[in-house]
């Protein structure tokens, strides 16, 4: 795909210099996972509701912090540079999906040892279970941000409307997402929470699938 | 048969109800070169962009080098270079570090090209100071630089010596010139004929979306004239 | 899609739908368990049978705009999604005035009733962004982006709720067991009144995809009129220049 190392590695420098998806998607992160435990009164062992915090603190974080990627692009018109340019469109995307999912893997690592902090858990194999959940959980929410983000630019209130399409969409992948984490958190393996990682996956890939080929419609201006 | 570089067949444009570009009917050959005046809001930009490809025509099409702009493929959208009032440049990074994203994206091998544009658009001196803070002329020269990396075969260039001092609009009419010398076929939106003057670019005037060719008292009645309300 | 047409699909669709008003009320009998409340039910899954239906045509009509361009197509998926979120509205206030005499609660998490309350706030979100959007000239586009990637979730949805649901014994049983139609005159019911909320929902799109379709050929006009003055004022222009001289 022509342009997409150069223009991932662009972000990633950026990001790099200024911090700025990153620490934004860390500190909402770890401010929703607070605000969580004050409300659900859980401050304790309570495995349960740590993976439900972890999820919705995903959520509306990524929410603000995921789109930010394709969004800075706008600043200048750079958007334009970008499409006038030989590099094809489903490489624009696949930069910006890598970009987010790295600032949103940062915070949900950040996430993590504080839910292990703030609920009592053991850092240990039922972490090393949980990462990849919450990575493929990452993954397909990076993947619907970046389609969709051009919604935040392009609309007046567009940052309001955002979460309103995403959450329903992502639904089935939070559904299984929180199973399985609950499941890996608990000490099962893989095989007793195997079907919602299949559900998880069709997710990542139904996202995925979807913003590859459907990203140059939401990206040419008219 | 050769296809012509740039040309534009009874473009027209609407926003909303009203037709910002109309009829519009333009030919650029390789090493030619065409000078579109308007005044503001005039719908120049709108035109450029449409050229580029960026926008599309609500009525009749742009072609660039035969095949429709608005579909061109990737490796037709090498040879064109664009330039607007948005300078495309990333504020947080250097100006080094812009021509070199710019030159990835375009596939050009080239520190050696990139001093070599530096010097060319007096920029050597501030080449690793971020783009944040350079003064708006600075910017210009940078974005000059941006647009005629890739040495194209189209330029289009909307008000390309806006903000620039003497020393920068005689760089930027050296780069066209070496531009049209290597059989580049140009427009250029500008206010003014008379920086252009050296150049043997066929005049042109857009009034109220239809584009005219330019001479005597037209041109003053397009720079003297505000656009028609709605 | 003439006005003939619309009439003659709105006197079909209230001849069936009396019918089938008739069939429900008097015709069917009383269920055994839950009484003259189950009645409900004949309402209740047609109404979801449309909003579901509707939601594919969303989907459908966005595939083609994308890939044909036509503002017919925008226009046809604009109108499914406001049929089909009356009627995904309508299962959702059936479902609990069902689920109130019942089961004693409004609301019920069963799998059937949460996905559809999934799928209405899809419909939520796809007509909130054409609220929105309006103003922008893209709005077909990223309307018919959405639609897609909405309906190809819906399968997706529909699958780990009903997984979610199984795996902690409900505390409601769902209502699989009621599906279980013992009397023909019951099944009968049934599909006349599926075909009554098909032909209801069939004629509503028609009337709002008119209205659209109205809209669209006026704004065509209006551009064509603002054409013709700008070429009017071209010609006195030319007019007084000439007369300059």
């Amino acid at each position: 795909m022509s342009g997409f190392t150069t223009i991932l590695r662009k972000d990633l420098r950026l990001e790099l210099r200024s911090g700025e998806s990153t620490i934004t998607l860390v500190f909402l992160s770890l401010l929703i996972l607070t605000v969580l435990t004050f409300a659900l009164n859980a401050p304790g062992g309570d495995a349960a509701t740590a993976a439900g915090a972890l999820w919705v603190a995903m959520i509306f974080a990524g929410t603000m912090g995921a789109t930010r990627a394709l969004i800075a692009e706008w600043e200048n018109g750079c958007i334009r540079g970008l499409l006038l340019s030989p590099a094809e469109r489903s490489a624009i995307y696949c930069a910006k999906l890598v970009a987010s999912f790295v600032f949103m893997a940062v915070a949900e690592l950040a996430a993590m040892v504080l839910m292990v902090l703030f609920y009592n858990l053991d850092f240990g194999i039922r972490l090393v279970r949980l990462s990849p959940i919450l990575a493929m959980g990452a993954l397909g929410f990076a993947a619907l941000a970046t389609l969709l983000a051009t919604i935040q630019v392009r609309i007046r209130g567009g940052d309001l409307l955002l979460p309103l399409l995403i959450v329903p969409v992502f639904v089935p992948a939070l559904i299984a997402g929180v199973k399985a984490s609950n499941a890996a958190l608990a000490g099962l393996r893989f095989d007793a929470f195997a079907q919602w990682l299949k559900i998880l996956a069709a997710c990542d890939i139904l996202f995925l699938a979807g913003g590859y080929l459907l990203f140059e419609h939401v990206i040419s201006e008219d | 048969m050769n296809h012509l570089p740039i040309e534009a067949r009874d473009v027209g444009k609407n926003f909303g109800l009203s037709p910002v570009l109309r009829g519009v009917t333009l030919k650029v050959d390789e090493g030619e070169g065409a000078i579109v005046f308007g005044s503001n809001g005039s719908g120049k930009s709108t035109l450029v962009r449409i050229l580029a490809g960026l926008s599309s025509a609500s009525a009749g099409e742009a072609l660039l080098f035969g095949r429709p702009a608005r579909k061109l493929q990737p490796h037709d959208r090498l040879r064109i270079g664009l330039l607007t009032h948005q300078s495309f440049l990333y504020p947080r990074l250097t100006a080094r570090e812009n021509l070199e994203f710019y030159a990835g994206l375009y596939r050009i091998d080239g520190t050696i090209s990139i001093n070599e544009l530096l010097k060319r658009t007096g920029l050597a001196s501030v080449a690793d100071e971020c783009v944040s803070r350079f003064s708006r002329g600075m910017e210009q020269r940078l974005t000059l630089a941006r647009a005629i990396i890739a040495r194209p075969d189209v330029l289009l260039m909307d008000e390309p010596l806006a903000a620039l001092d003497t020393e920068g609009v005689e760089l930027a009419m050296g780069l066209i010139e070496e531009a049209l010398g290597r059989g580049c076929a140009t427009v250029v939106t500008a206010h003014e004929r008379f920086q252009f003057g050296r150049f043997d670019f066929t005049s042109y005037a857009l009034i109220h979306g239809r584009l005219r060719p330019a001479q005597g008292d037209l041109r003053t009645e397009a720079t003297e004239r505000s656009p028609a309300a709605g | 899609m003439g006005i003939k047409a619309a009439h003659w699909l709105g006197v079909v669709t209230l001849a069936i739908m009396t019918a089938a008003i008739f069939m429900v009320f008097v015709y069917v009998p009383t269920e055994a368990q839950q009484g003259n409340v189950q009645r409900i039910f004949y309402f209740h899954v047609p109404c979801a049978w449309a909003a579901f239906a509707a939601f594919a045509l969303v989907a459908i009509s966005g595939v083609f705009y994308l890939w044909f361009g036509h503002q017919v197509w925008d226009d046809l998926g604009c109108a499914a999604a406001e049929v089909g979120m009356l009627f995904c509205t309508l299962v959702l206030i059936t479902g609990s005035i069902w689920a109130k005499p019942i089961w004693g609660t409004w609301w019920t998490w069963d799998s059937r009733l949460t996905t559809t309350l999934v799928l209405w706030l899809l419909y939520a979100g796809y007509l909130t962004l054409r609220a929105m959007a309006d103003e922008v000239s893209q709005v077909g586009r990223l309307a018919a982006v959405v639609g897609i990637v909405a309906a190809a979730d819906v399968p997706v949805i529909i699958v780990s709720v009903r997984l979610w649901r199984t795996i902690h014994p409900a505390v409601i049983v769902t209502r699989q067991g009621s599906h279980g139609l013992e009397d023909p005159r019951m099944i009968a019911t049934l599909l006349v009144s599926l075909a009554a909320f098909t032909v209801l929902s069939a004629w509503l799109l028609m009337l709002r995809f008119a209205t659209l379709r109205a809209a669209a050929r006026l704004t065509n006009l209006g551009r064509q009129l603002a054409l013709t003055e700008a070429e009017m004022a071209d010609r006195s222009a030319q007019h007084v220049m000439s007369s300059r001289r």
